[in-house]
């Protein structure tokens, strides 16, 4: 049995650390007290963001019992989870290993399908042919040499991804990112998932409780109890228990139960950079077992905002965000009810959920011994996905910078609320960016996303940079990046952004090198749509097979 | 091309196959193999595993030679071991799924299918398939019972090799070799038992192999590795132009 941190208030939290110290008095827990071991974690909230912070901590943490880590998740079953957010970054495949499970468990339990990256449609000018990509694979060279100059000067044909990304042509004729015989979590492109966010909370906390030891509670949290040193103490719980912890992780959604409503974090609205504010959403039934699955996912603009287009194995997912400011909710569904019949998906037994998005972040997460991670620490529009990928990322933070003892508390929560204040505002930049670049002249969302004052300072700078610079490594600062300049590569050159780059900072090696790299990609295009099956088949057959962990 | 018909007692009355081996099936550098197989296979081949490009799932095959189509055990029309793998015995016959048979769900029955552009197919000479009466020759009768012993053997081959992958005791194994003219093969998709996992495999474990007959086949794949220097001296051989002795053994493939 692994420790819960429950405890009655008259009992000691842990043994007591160093000679000569005597357990606090009955009602006054030295919680803050500087060297107590950091070795109870409590999880508020079983939701996506739940299960792999408790995922990671656990496979990181495997020691229970007296001398390891108890770590407990607390969700209400009053709570219905969210479950809208079905894209994901490659960044997945290196959690869910972490976290140890099967990539065909994962598959077959969530009705997960690959995604190779976004193709986005009549984002520029709204023409028939306005389309480009944004793939999961870097551009050829990329750790070596920036080909986006030379495919500057070059005057190409094909669009930017399509010159140098192979993957570009493997999501428009939905391939896999991989064979049958490849092993799990390998792939011969790089590719992440589309997943059933219902069903990828319980195949988490399935392996979670079974195997790596997290404690489950359902119960609904009363109150919260300070320690009187800027720290949280305990939680009370409507059944009378109390769960103490050293580090306390509020995983709580919008609810933001921890680092809301009890420390008083203020949450930083992006409305007016990003206006998109909600949502129309709805399921769609595949025709028959054949219909291929898109192997990215698909944004196409619309008058007020975008739609999504999400395959999964069992059904698509498919959704408007729009800005209510623009738009109102009936037309709206009109506008993605038009999306669908131009499509022949649209029936009368659909049902269509309105959600609201609140664009935003708290720019602090970690304050005293709380964090927050996911929709409770903050949500930008779905645009990237970036909600999965910040929760992992937040994930790996925490256990990179778990300190051993509360002394140490103060310095990670400073070091952690630096770095992802610094993420939340490059993906503000990077989602802007695609507005920022819109021709779009057919509604005033599209011209006032233009407005300079409605551009953060940050990214106006760097788009002034790369008029005549094209985005590479050094341009950003920290070591994992949530965008990097390959994806801002994309985007640029993607949306007709134009670069001088200038012709005494270019050489005939790098131009020769260049050319020979868009070749290769052609090639590799050309072999690799010839031998990776259909998304679907693929998907099919690791159903009836599995596939084989090395 | 394969042009493959159901066998019909009254079609094919009339026609012969050639039991000699032909060039069109020992073509190949891998051949998959059953498990049933391996104490007569671990005479002479190395055998690995390698993944089905259908399913992914591992199966068991012995490796021929280092190139795709070369076959180092077939020269000068004949193989010249004293035992030719299943899977090249039953050609140029297989089993197909019976259209439309059985309900749903079930094994769908199996019809013993020709390819009818083999070469060895004739009416003048060789064995013939069906006696003057429609029934089935010995000939038929012994390539029918190749044929079933390779359905039933590539089930257990499946049961072996699944639960090898469970227990994580099969690894892959990259194959560098250098041959006397200094060139050079490199193999991958080949994959063994992981010797190291098969130690540190608990005792109930190792039992449970045991009685399930797994074990001696694991331990045939692990020593019939041993043939890989056989397999690089027969290369040799045919580099510099040595002609590989015929051994006295060495007759036709074919049904046993």
């Amino acid at each position: 049995m692994p420790d819960r941190p429950e405890q009655r208030p008259d009992e000691p939290a842990a043994p007591p650390v160093g000679a000569g110290e005597q357990p606090a008095p009955p009602g006054e827990q030295p919680v803050g007290r500087g060297d107590q071991p950091v070795r109870r974690i409590v999880i508020v909230g079983g939701g996506t963001a739940g299960w792999i912070v408790a995922g990671v901590l656990a496979s990181r943490y495997p020691r229970r019992g007296e001398d390891g880590v108890a770590i407990t998740l607390i969700e209400s079953r009053q709570q219905p989870p969210i479950g809208v957010g079905e894209g994901t970054w490659p960044t997945i495949r290196a959690t869910l290993k972490q976290i140890g499970v099967s990539e065909t468990d994962f598959l077959r339990e969530c009705d997960a399908s690959f995604k190779q990256g976004s193709q986005f449609v009549k984002w520029v000018d709204a023409s028939d042919s306005d389309t480009y990509w944004h793939p999961f694979t870097l551009p050829a060279d990329y750790a070596d040499r920036n080909l986006a100059p030379y495919w500057l000067e070059g005057l190409p044909q094909a669009g930017f991804a399509a010159s140098v990304c192979f993957q570009t042509e493997l999501c428009s004729q939905a391939l896999a990112p991989k064979l049958i015989t490849t092993p799990e979590f390998a792939g011969l492109a790089n590719y992440a998932y589309h997943l059933d966010a219902g069903k990828f909370a319980p195949f988490l906390q399935k392996h979670c409780v079974g195997k790596l030891g997290v404690s489950h509670v359902y119960d609904e949290i009363v109150q919260v109890q300070s320690d009187g040193h800027g720290g949280i103490a305990h939680l009370v719980t409507k059944s009378g228990d109390l769960l103490a912890a050293d580090l306390f992780i509020d995983c709580s959604g919008f609810a933001a139960l921890l680092i809301g409503k009890h420390c008083g974090v203020p949450f930083r609205s992006m409305k007016d950079v990003l206006f998109i504010d909600k949502a129309w959403a709805v399921q769609i039934p595949y025709r028959d077992d054949a219909a291929p699955i898109a192997s990215a996912t698909v944004s196409t603009a619309q008058s007020s905002g975008w739609v999504w287009d999400i395959g999964l194995t069992s059904r698509r997912g498919v959704g408007y965000v729009f800005s209510s400011n623009y738009l109102s909710d009936d037309r709206a569904l009109e506008e993605l009810q038009a999306y669908l019949a131009a499509r022949g998906d649209l029936s009368s037994e659909l049902s269509f959920r309105n959600i609201p998005i609140n664009s935003g972040y708290r720019q602090e997460s970690w304050v005293g011994n709380c964090v927050a991670v996911g929709l409770s620490a903050g949500f930008l529009e779905p645009l990237e996905a970036s909600a999965i990928v910040m929760i992992e990322l937040s994930a790996k933070s925490i256990a990179n910078l778990l300190p051993g003892c509360r002394s140490g508390m103060w310095q990670a929560a400073r070091i952690f609320n630096d770095t992802f204040r610094y993420r939340w505002e490059r993906i503000v930049d990077f989602l802007k960016l695609h507005y920022v670049l819109s021709r779009r002249t057919d509604g005033r969302f599209w011209i006032d996303n233009r407005r300079i004052e409605s551009i953060p300072d940050s990214l106006r700078e760097a788009m002034d940079y790369w008029r005549h610079h094209c985005p590479w490594h050094e341009d950003f600062s920290h070591r994992e990046e949530v965008f990097s300049a390959a994806s801002y590569q994309y985007i640029l050159y993607g949306m007709g952004f134009q670069t001088s780059a200038a012709p005494w900072l270019l050489n005939d090696d790098d131009r020769n090198r260049a050319r020979e790299a868009l070749s290769e990609t052609a090639r590799r295009a050309t072999a690799l749509s010839a031998a990776l099956p259909g998304n679907r088949d693929l998907l099919t057959r690791i159903r009836r097979y599995g596939l084989q962990k090395i | 091309m394969v042009n493959l018909v159901v066998l019909d007692s009254r079609t094919h009355r009339n026609v012969r196959v050639a039991p000699r081996p032909s060039r069109e099936w020992a073509e190949i550098n891998v051949v998959s193999v059953v498990p049933r197989e391996f104490p007569r296979l671990v005479a002479h081949y190395p055998i690995f595993f390698t993944k089905s490009a259908e399913s992914g799932r591992f199966e068991p095959a012995v490796l021929l030679g280092f190139q795709r189509t070369e076959n180092l055990f077939f020269a000068h029309g004949r193989w010249d071991v004293a035992y030719v793998p299943l899977q090249i015995q039953r050609q140029p016959f297989s089993l197909m799924p019976r259209r439309g048979a059985g309900p749903a769900g079930s094994q769908p029955s199996l019809d013993v299918a020709l390819d009818l552009d083999c070469s060895n197919i004739q009416t003048q000479e060789g064995e013939r398939l069906f006696l003057d009466d429609g029934a089935p020759s010995k000939f038929l009768q012994d390539i029918t019972s190749i044929l079933s012993a390779l359905v039933s053997g590539s089930r257990e081959a499946y049961e072996f090799t699944g639960r090898l992958a469970e227990l994580n005791l099969v690894e892959p194994v990259r194959i560098d070799v250098e041959f006397v003219d200094r060139s050079e093969a490199k193999l991958e998709g080949l994959y063994w038992i992981a010797a190291a996992a098969l130690k540190a495999l608990p005792a109930a474990q190792l039992a449970e192999l045991r009685d399930r007959g797994f074990l001696e086949w694991l331990y045939f794949q692990m020593a019939s590795v041993a043939h890989m220097s056989g397999l690089v001296a027969r290369k040799n051989q045919v580099l510099s132009g040595v002609t590989a002795a015929r051994r006295p053994e060495g007759g036709n493939a074919g049904p046993a």
